[in-house]
């Protein structure tokens, strides 16, 4: 297990390190376009939240959640693999596959995806308040919203880091300077 | 611009040994853009990191690093 472990974070650093269509995160503006495409990506995930919750498990609403998925993941993957690059695996990498540089811009995205999540949490809580003062006790949210929800917010959660990370990079230095 | 703005010579220490940005990354257990981070000034290293790249130079930290930007050659010959 630990041999298997070895192996795929020793591979999954080696293609961090691969200059992977370099054209595409070459620039400060073209890294913000990834992490703009990203942030989007996780827009039309709360967008699904929010249509499941008000349209109900409906037919029309599971054919619009299903296209919007699928953008999200034509837009997610791409733009997520291509930042990992860019980043060089700050976010992804075991801890200890870095030096202290990168240790450092880890912690700073991380603080700053942190505070925004509580953020995200705070309305969130507010949202749910609202909507159960207004509706009154008998209301229930579906499980379908439920689920689309939780997605939305885990995948926030989870590719936040790398999105601040990203959008932060400075220009790196040319590759070979001899 | 920084506050704790800390001016060095790896460049210039760099070039005048031969060694490449990668070769002294590797030697460091850096990556190598964290080298080009510090000698662009963008990236000030911890004491170990400091004393290590010291170290590796065979010179006295203070050679290497210092709070103020290093006079230009020749520039205190009269």
């Amino acid at each position: 297990m630990a041999g298997w472990q070895e192996r795929w974070q020793r591979s999954q650093a080696e293609v961090m390190q691969r200059d992977m269509l370099p054209a595409w995160y070459a620039t400060r503006e073209r890294r913000r376009v990834l992490a703009a495409a990203a942030v989007f990506a996780l827009a039309l995930g709360w967008v699904n939240a929010v249509v499941a919750w008000v349209m109900g498990p409906t037919q029309t609403q599971r054919w619009i959640v299903l296209t919007l998925l699928v953008v999200m993941m034509v837009v997610y993957l791409p733009a997520v693999t291509l930042m990992n690059v860019a980043t060089r695996g700050v976010t992804a990498l075991a801890e200890r596959q870095l030096d202290e540089r990168q240790r450092g811009e880890r912690l700073r995205a991380v603080a700053l995806s942190h505070r925004t999540t509580t953020v995200i949490l705070a309305l969130l809580a507010v949202v749910f308040l609202v909507n159960g003062m207004a509706q009154g006790r008998g209301h229930t949210v579906s499980g379908s919203a439920m689920l689309h929800l939780f997605l939305a917010l885990a995948l926030t959660h989870f590719v936040l880091p790398l999105i601040v990370s990203c959008w932060r990079l400075p220009d790196p230095p040319p590759d070979d300077d001899d | 611009m920084s506050a704790e703005e800390v001016y060095n010579r790896i460049p210039m220490l760099r070039a005048e040994r031969g060694i490449s940005r990668k070769d002294l990354a590797t030697a460091l257990g850096v990556h190598y853009q964290t080298v080009g981070y510090l000698e662009r000034g963008e990236y000030s290293p911890s004491l170990y990191l400091a004393l290590r790249i010291a170290e590796y130079f065979e010179v006295p930290m203070e050679v290497v690093f210092s709070l103020k930007p290093f006079p230009r050659l020749g520039s205190e010959v009269k």
